[in-house]
């Protein structure tokens, strides 16, 4: 196998692993720090994708779609936890009551997105600086691919500096640890959930505005995206944000050589992935906490 | 006297409803179609077709002033759907079944026309078996079967394609991606092509992300592309390998469904050049009176431009009449259905001397089939690009292929 | 007087599947009826994981559609005579692999355990799309056979599954009322105590998840003979959801809860649709409002006040004395 071979397919991997960390990360911070299994995170990606597609019918131009569809999927997330979610927090069976309560959230906003914008495909165009492809020796690689990747990995950096050097940062983490103590020192702990539901369905957004050049843009697709997700999280550990870094580019690589190796297999790699991780350890790669046997 | 006139109204209110039945019969016909998701727009497309067909016949007259009328429902899964469809027959009285996009639902719904013996008429699911191993006879289709497409595709490969060995393929995994592959090898085996084929991919179906089966397929450099994705699928996949010019390194063939016109609407301006590609139904082909007048209709009637699933159903609609004109009413099945064997049907994608007819053994129409190429073309916005360059295959060499139909009976069983 | 009030929902069970048989409404209705019947049984069966021992499980639609797959494809391999032991067999396929599945998920607990069910039953649903020439992928499998004297009108299916279903809650019924039972009830409410009284929680979690798996198998592989066919849409998620559902909306702290929850459902689905096709957002404003208002579901209700059950007072004292 020759070395251009394996970083074509290399980058490729990269390329898909980012977009699968920007809705897995958000999905991986609520659940740490609101304690909340969103089943509806894809349709945040969905919804991001329409209020971009909205803002770009209105002023035909990809950032400022991009800047309102992320803000747009934040509000409507925030929203939705206040009216909706909060009411449910520490309830018996609450993992069940949750899930029901998103799963509504998938039916409905789906919906909704079918009434207003119709069932037909809708097209993001990818703005002009990013249309063209870079040659990396032989190896052919989209400008718009590569700019997913820098993205990514701006978010890392982002997140890395915001949860470890900065006040506000380390109290999203103490609330992930010790919600009580937190609310006993007198810190306003439903307004930071509520901001970090917010941030994290924004990231979802994010995900799908930057998907929609590629993808195809229709009702439905949020659906799509979550179950790859929730993958990426089990196997990095639930509620890590590290984890869903890690297990977004083990899915992304895995999958993209293993197209290359054995594309027959290509479909159920990534469970076989999940299983042997969960085989050898249980909570996940790097679960924030053991969470063996009571 | 107030009591006698309330009482008077009274039996007229109850007689009203009854006096128009009697006055005029309804034709009912239950119809099942995707309403959401990536499918929803074939169902939506669907339903306004059925609305224009509907006017059309009801317009011309049936025998004994009958009316005919459709009812839509989503059919969302296999086993709702078979729900919904004895409800059909045996609470709304339905004397047709109709519809369905997905071939896995259209096979369990024929299950059901078979056991009450009513007629299904399927206009849009293309999996070759309904009317080949799972041939009953109460099932007819009138748009064509993965089968036509992909025989059709062989021919073109053969004679317009010049200079090509290998081939690789690519199509979502499931039946109706398996089968086409299946197909368009017996029909390159049959007319005596020699190929290799160099790879298989299977991503699943709806899968968001071709990035690395692009890279993957661009390393096995085939001669010729194969795919066998539908709707949001190609849109995806072309979007993500435009940029990798994986259609400068290789001719790229995308018969059944990659030339549907939601996909080149939404492709727009990024769909790649002198791709092939050809559907079920193009709005620019044939340039008959009947296509564009069918077009323009649809135009009006939704502001869009019809996807093609919509031309089996204003087709399907069509059929239906005509059977119960013959038959004179449209409640002897068995003559119904003797009716609609071997019938002729003028359908808006019929070239100039052709005519549409329903094969009497399988019950599957048999169509012309158009290949074209993409070129520049405007004139159905949004869509940028158009098929052009057509080759048509007439419609006798494609169906029926008892030989085939033995073939995927032993393949897949009855 | 205490007794008959105990046996008031069976005979509310007897009166309802059996009187519409005397009512007949129909063969639509009666085939409506079946499928409540079924997917009751698919729901009692969840519920002893769900509502009795806590266990959130997403992947309930493995076991459903292991029960409906294996009793298809027997039938389809050597005839339909054997139909109610090919049921069985599917049933105990699918409390096979709820061992091997249970083994690995019940080490984890809470969401955890919630999301690993539902990773193992996307896993299956996945190959079953796979394994084309085995399952026949998308497409499903039809014309599953009945054998002669259930064929011909729904009434004669539907008796059957009546008195399949029948059986199975009976069974299901006693496991709860069991020492076991109480033993499952326990788990939910103070997992520490069964263990300061010498009980595994693990092991006992692990019967739940295959008798559970056992009986979602039998509603399986009864659906396959109902329609004839099967499709992997039958282990897809939204089944697996659906079964939260329904024992949810009816009352996830009662045994009968799920029975109303699956004719809630049903109903609700066949009236929804016929009206509207944005039924998928009128069921989940519908989900919406159980999940905020009516928490404890159809059956549920009348104890908002704060009495709970003399049922949930037992294993109360059970599990604290």
């Amino acid at each position: 196998m020759d070395f251009n071979t394996l970083i074509a397919q290399f980058v490729s991997g990269l390329s898909v692993a980012m977009l699968l960390f920007l809705v897995a990360s958000g999905l991986t911070l609520i659940f740490g720090v609101v304690n909340v299994l969103n089943f509806a995170h894809g349709s945040f990606y969905l919804l991001g994708t329409y209020f971009t597609y909205q803002l770009m019918q209105m002023f035909n131009n990809f950032w400022v779609g991009l800047l309102v569809g992320v803000i747009g999927a934040g509000i409507v997330g925030m929203v939705i936890e206040v009216l909706f979610l909060r009411r449910i927090y520490g309830r018996d069976q609450e993992g069940a009551f949750q899930l029901l309560m998103t799963y509504a959230f998938i039916l409905i906003i789906d919906d909704v997105v079918k009434f207003i914008w119709g069932p037909e495909y809708k097209t993001i165009p990818k703005p002009d600086a990013l249309m063209g492809s870079l040659n990396i020796g032989t190896t052919v690689v989209p400008t718009y691919n590569v700019f997913i990747i820098v993205v990514g990995l701006l978010v890392v950096l982002f997140a890395w500096y915001f949860l470890t050097k900065t006040d506000k940062g380390k109290m999203v983490r103490a609330s992930s640890l010790d919600r009580n103590m937190l609310g006993l020192l007198g810190t306003n702990v439903p307004m930071i959930m509520t901001l970090v539901f917010g941030v994290a369905t924004a990231m979802g957004g994010l995900a799908g505005i930057l998907a929609a050049p590629l993808r195809t843009v229709t009702p439905g697709a949020g659906v799509e995206v979550i179950i790859d997700s929730m993958i990426v999280v089990v196997i990095g550990g639930f509620g890590n944000f590290w984890g869903a870094l890690l297990g977004a580019l083990i899915i992304g690589e895995v999958l993209s050589f293993g197209i290359l190796w054995m594309p027959e297999l290509a479909t159920v790699l990534t469970f076989i992935v999940m299983i042997i991780v969960l085989i050898v350890k249980p909570e996940g790669l790097l679960a924030k906490k053991m969470v063996g046997r009571k | 006297m107030k009591r006698k006139l309330i009482s008077l109204l009274l039996i007229l209110a109850v007689l009203a409803p009854l006096t128009a039945v009697y006055g005029a019969e309804t034709i009912k016909i239950g119809a099942l179609y995707t309403m959401t998701g990536r499918g929803g727009q074939y169902g939506k497309d669907s339903e306004v077709a059925i609305k224009i067909a509907l006017d059309e016949v009801n317009a011309k007259g049936l025998p004994g002033g009958a009316k005919l009328d459709v009812i839509i429902t989503d059919d969302k899964n296999p086993q709702y759907a078979v729900s919904v469809a004895k409800r059909y027959i045996t609470d709304e009285k339905c004397k047709f079944l109709f519809g369905i996009i997905s071939t896995g639902i259209g096979l369990a719904v024929t299950e059901v026309s078979k056991e009450y013996k009513v007629i299904f008429v399927g206009t849009d699911h293309a999996g070759t078996d309904l009317t080949a191993n799972k041939f009953q006879k109460y099932y007819f289709r009138t748009s064509n079967n993965t089968f036509q497409s992909m025989m059709a595709g062989a021919y073109y490969l053969k004679d317009e394609v010049k200079n090509w060995k290998k081939i690789a393929y690519i199509g979502p995994d499931y039946a109706y991606g398996r089968d086409q592959l299946m197909e368009l090898k017996w029909g390159l085996d049959k007319l005596g092509v020699k190929y290799q084929l160099v790879g298989e991919y299977w991503p699943k179906l709806y899968e968001p992300d071709y990035t690395s089966y692009i890279t993957a397929i661009i390393k096995a450099a085939p001669d010729i592309l194969v795919n066998g994705m539908w709707g949001g699928d190609t849109v995806s996949f072309i979007k993500q390998a435009k940029p990798y010019k994986l259609f400068e390194k290789m001719k790229y063939f995308h018969v059944d469904a990659g030339g549907n016109y939601e996909a080149l609407a939404a492709l727009g301006a990024d769909m790649p050049e002198g791709i092939i590609m050809s559907a079920r139904h193009h709005n620019n082909w044939p340039e008959t009176s009947a296509n564009k007048a069918y077009v323009q209709k649809f135009y009006k009637a939704a502001g869009r431009y019809p996807s093609y699933a919509a031309e089996g159903a204003y087709v399907g609609i069509h059929v239906i009449a005509e059977a119960i004109r013959k038959v004179g009413n449209a409640n002897d099945t068995e003559a119904l259905v003797k009716a609609m064997e071997g019938m002729k049907i003028q359908t808006p994608e019929d070239p100039p001397g052709f005519i549409s007819y329903i094969d009497p053994k399988t019950h599957q129409i048999v169509q012309v089939q158009a290949i074209g190429t993409t070129v520049k073309n405007d004139k159905f916005p949004p869509a940028k690009y158009m098929l052009g360059n057509f080759k048509v295959y007439p419609a006798d060499k494609l169906w029926p292929s008892f030989e085939y139909i033995d073939y995927m009976t032993k393949v897949k069983g009855k | 007087m205490k007794k008959l009030k105990d046996y008031l929902p069976w005979i509310a069970y007897f009166v309802f599947f059996l009187g519409i048989l005397i009512v007949n409404p129909g063969t639509h209705y009666i085939h409506l009826v079946s499928r409540v019947i079924i997917f009751s049984l698919y729901a009692v069966a969840f519920n002893l994981l769900f509502g009795t021992t806590g266990l959130v499980s997403f992947g309930h639609a493995l076991f459903y559609g292991i029960g409906a797959y294996i009793t298809g494809m027997l039938v389809k391999a050597t005839g339909p005579e054997y139909f109610l032991l090919f049921i069985v067999l599917g049933a105990a396929g699918a409390a096979f692999v709820s061992v091997f599945i249970g083994l690995l998920t019940l080490r984890l607990t809470g969401v955890y355990f919630t999301m690993l069910t539902l990773a193992f039953a996307q896993l299956v649903w996945g190959l079953t799309f796979k394994l084309y020439h085995f399952t026949g992928g998308d497409d499903g499998i039809q014309a599953i056979a009945k054998p002669a004297m259930l064929t011909g009108g729904v009434t004669k299916y539907y008796l059957f599954s009546f008195v399949v279903v029948t059986i199975c809650m009976y069974i299901l019924w006693r496991i709860r009322k069991s020492p076991f039972g109480s033993v499952l009830n326990c788990i939910r409410q103070n997992p520490q105590r069964i263990t300061f009284l010498g009980l595994n929680v693990y092991k006992n979690q692990l019967k739940a998840f295959v008798i559970s798996a056992f009986f979602a198998g039998v509603a399986g592989g009864l659906y396959a003979g109902l329609d004839g066919s099967i499709h992997p849409d039958m282990l897809h998620w939204p089944t697996s959801g659906n079964a939260i559902l329904m024992a949810t909306i009816g009352g996830m702290g009662t045994f009968f809860g799920p029975v109303i929850g699956a004719a809630i459902l049903t109903g609700l689905e066949e009236i929804v649709g016929k009206y509207t096709e944005y039924w998928s957002f009128s069921i989940g404003v519908v989900v919406l409002i159980v999940v905020l208002l009516f928490p404890r579901g159809v059956l549920g209700i009348k104890r908002l006040a704060g009495n709970k059950n003399k049922e949930e007072k037992e294993t109360e004292v059970v599990c604290n004395s």
